[in-house]
């Protein structure tokens, strides 16, 4: 009887599952709700998702009840921090280790609230399962606040710039330095991220594939025009000296931020909100963005 | 090609890392599945109603669905829904939790096979054991269950094989598998990007594993090709 | 005393009735042959004394014991009714011999549990084997099959087969040997092999229920014979009466069938 019910859990889930497919933001913003109803997380209910949430902050600050996240990831001693191999903000060291800017931020945080930090290596697409599924804890990896990521997680402040920005072969970069140029080219670009939103929103002809990697590949094999990544990403990988010399980045297509993602109602977020005041008034924060180069783009806080 | 024997003890290492991995969900999907598949088996042919009627049930659910919406549910449900990440989000976690949607699985697809090898062994077999004076506990491993693993070698290959392949879905819940570790450079890992060689590489992994089953498999047949 | 006696045997398979109060008796060392056409209840009967079938009303006697008797539970307990068992012994229409096993295999199989479950088997496992095993090798010498000891059911013909399996069933020394259509699963030239031994058992005095199609061989060998029709006994007598001077008009039209083929 029990594994009956089970079943039809499983049933019922799926068909869940298949809703989130046709929009990753209505299937974040009904889970939540669930747990609301719950009772799990009474505080919740009057969460925004946004970062300057007092009331989170105060209840937390009260050190009361088992409804605070920051509570939940003292008790396990551990945070959990979903992220991808991402140079220079997520990556493995020789030694296995993760390093970067934002494993070393992360790490720094953690220790702040005395636990240890464990990166977990997730599938991009379900970054938003993994969070409310409570898998992870946090997604801090070069992720851009776009307004998807906005409303179905709590965010951190901005820490770093970043622009989407057009790759295009190096040998005809010179074609397209301004917007207008840029229609009748098809592109690659990574599905749902801040890429497709720029290159929907010119009502360019794109394909989305599954990384930003792959949009790269595309247009190193032809198989597309040009795509659409970060600049932080592009510094790294794109023109001489890297991987894919054969190719240039051309024109910004608009300038963004990146931030670190919580489950929203989370008091986590106001606690690394302190903590990057905090080290940025103390310069551990520039010094650590200098040992990766990407003290350029920091913001400040 | 000078870049890629550069890189090449690091995509290896890499690739040793996530087949590693590959292999350890497909031994434990093999522990797990084998005897569940026998009981989901014997389930199935229950003279209870009930219990052959649910048995049958979750066998056509589980092989009439996508395994990689099983992972899913499995990995994520717990926590989305009940509130209650049982399986955690570390790298044990992620391997338990497929290995269990992996074991339930494949232990259906094993009861199916079992049961052809169950009813296929004539009824004049057992009969003529019982008139012999034998017991059922003889007649089962002194004459039906070597007719039956007969029986069962060919089908259970062909799923063995399937599941060295399969396992590749784990990393729909971030199991980092072999084509994962492959992927990874391409993305961009450990100062390789853009690479395909690699993945192209997990390949040759699949087919010198595979080879080497279909071998021992095979000797296994061969072995049982004594009668008939 | 007759060795065998059935009593009033009624068996149904849901609402049909199959063997409808069927009682005959058979002194030891004779041969009863039981013929009538197909679904006259004939293999069902000896399913019954064998045991895979359970009679809904009568009573079976061998040497005086009752082995079962429908109206007494005591008499169908599990656990004895593997020891009733070996009162007889079975070859089946099929042979239904263990395909893993070679010839040799195959007769001293049961024999070899059995004999583990006697005390003292441990001490005297090496000469308990090698004396199972010299039984089996005269048996099969007897069915003529010296040279074939060593093979494996699919190696051997239909009749080789059907010739192991009475060895297989000589093997533990059964009171009464019942045959179900022995040849009836063989191409016609390999009849007569499993027939002829068959007969040269009946010489030494083996008793024996054999149900079959043939005519000629069931008159000759048996010294009496029974045939049914739909769940009855409509005739029984020696081979002579049934044969010569049937007093039935079934029975006649029965044999008809087969003198004109």
């Amino acid at each position: 009887m029990k594994k009956m019910l089970t079943l039809m859990i499983a049933l019922a889930m799926t068909v869940t599952l298949a809703a989130c497919g046709s929009g990753e933001r209505e299937a974040s913003g009904d889970a939540p709700a669930a747990s609301d109803a719950s009772s799990d997380d009474a505080s919740d209910a009057s969460a925004n998702g946004t970062s300057e949430d007092a009331s989170d902050a105060a209840s937390s600050a009260d050190g009361s009840s088992a409804d605070s996240d920051l509570e939940y990831v003292k008790s396990k001693g551990t945070l959990v921090v979903g992220i991808t191999d991402f140079e220079p903000m997520d990556y493995k060291e020789e030694s296995g280790e993760w390093i970067g800017f934002d494993a070393d931020m992360a790490k720094a945080f953690a220790k702040s609230i005395g636990v240890e930090a464990e990166f977990v290596e997730i599938d991009w697409d379900n970054k938003i399962l993994e969070l409310d599924g409570k898998t992870i804890d946090c997604v801090w990896n070069g992720m851009t606040l776009t307004d998807e990521v906005k409303s179905s997680m709590s965010c951190s402040n901005a820490y770093c710039n970043n622009a989407q920005i057009v790759i295009v072969p190096a040998d005809k970069a010179d074609q397209y330095q301004d917007t207008d140029s840029l229609s009748g080219l098809t592109f690659a670009v990574e599905a749902g991220s801040a890429g497709e939103e720029q290159v929907s929103a010119l009502n360019l002809e794109y394909t989305s594939v599954k990384a930003q990697a792959d949009a790269l590949m595309e247009v190193a094999a032809g198989t597309s025009d040009a795509a659409v990544i970060d600049s932080l990403m592009a510094a790294a990988m794109v023109g001489e000296g890297t991987s894919y010399d054969s190719l240039a980045y051309t024109i910004g297509l608009n300038s963004e931020e990146y931030g670190v993602g919580f489950r929203k109602g989370s008091d986590l977020t106001q606690a690394l909100n302190d903590f990057f005041a905090a080290s940025y008034a103390d310069g551990s924060m520039q010094q650590t963005a200098e040992t990766y180069k990407v003290q350029a783009a920091l913001i400040e806080q | 090609m000078e870049q890629i024997l550069d890189q090449l003890p690091v995509v290896l290492k890499s690739l040793n890392i996530g087949f590693l991995q590959t292999l350890k969900l497909f031994m434990v999907t093999l522990i797990g599945a084998f005897p569940l598949g026998l009981v989901i088996a014997f389930g199935a042919m229950s003279r209870f109603k009930p219990v052959s009627i649910i048995t049958k049930l979750i066998v056509w659910i589980v092989r009439g669905t996508p395994l990689m919406i099983q992972l899913l549910i499995i990995y994520y449900f717990p926590g989305l829904v009940l509130r209650n990440p049982i399986w955690g989000g570390g790298e044990g976690g992620r391997f338990l939790a497929a290995s269990v949607s992996f074991i339930l699985n494949y232990a259906c697809y094993f009861s199916e096979i079992y049961r052809g090898g169950i009813q296929g062994v004539p009824v004049g077999q057992r009969e003529a054991g019982l008139v012999l004076g034998m017991t059922k506990t003889q007649i089962f491993f002194r004459v039906t269950l070597l007719q039956m693993i007969k029986r069962i070698v060919p089908p259970m290959s062909n799923e063995i094989i399937t599941l060295v392949k399969d396992t590749s879905l784990a990393r729909i819940i971030a199991l980092q598998e072999i084509i994962w570790a492959g992927q990874a450079f391409m993305k961009g890992s450990q100062g390789i990007s853009g690479a395909i060689w690699p993945l192209f590489f997990t390949a040759v992994y699949y087919l010198i594993f595979n080879g080497i089953l279909t071998v021992l498999l095979g000797q296994l047949e061969k072995k049982l090709d004594y009668f008939k | 005393m007759p060795i065998l006696e059935v009593e009033h045997i009624r068996k149904y398979f849901g609402h049909t009735e199959v063997l409808k109060d069927i009682s005959f008796s058979l002194e030891k060392g004779q041969v009863v042959s039981i013929i009538g056409s197909s679904g006259s209840g004939k293999t069902t009967l000896l399913r019954c004394l064998n045991f895979l079938e359970r009679p809904d009303q009568g009573i079976i006697r061998v040497n005086g014991e009752i082995l079962f008797d429908a109206n007494d539970p005591s008499t169908q307990q599990e656990s004895e009714i593997r020891r009733k068992r070996l009162h007889f012994g079975l070859v089946f229409q099929s042979f239904h011999l263990f395909p893993q096993y070679t010839a040799l295999g195959n007769v001293m199989l049961a024999k070899e549990l059995l004999a583990r479950e006697q005390p003292g088997y441990d001490a005297g496992k090496k000469s308990i084997h090698a004396k199972i095993e010299g039984q089996a090798r005269e048996l099969l010498r007897q069915m003529g099959l010296s040279d074939r000891m060593g093979n494996y059911p699919h190696q051997l013909s239909g009749g080789q087969c059907q010739r192991v399996a009475i060895a297989r069933a000589l093997a533990l020394q059964p009171d009464i040997l019942c045959f179900d259509e022995p040849t009836s699963a063989l191409d016609p030239e390999l009849t007569g092999e499993v027939l002829k031994v068959i007969k040269e058992l009946a010489e030494q005095k083996t008793t024996m229920v054999i149900v079959t199609h043939e005519m000629a061989f069931a008159r000759d060998v048996a010294d009496q014979v029974i045939f049914m029709d739909e769940g009855h006994i409509l005739e029984q007598g020696s081979p002579q009466d049934v044969f010569e001077h049937p007093r039935e008009e079934r029975t006649k039209q029965f044999l008809s069938r087969f003198k004109q083929g």
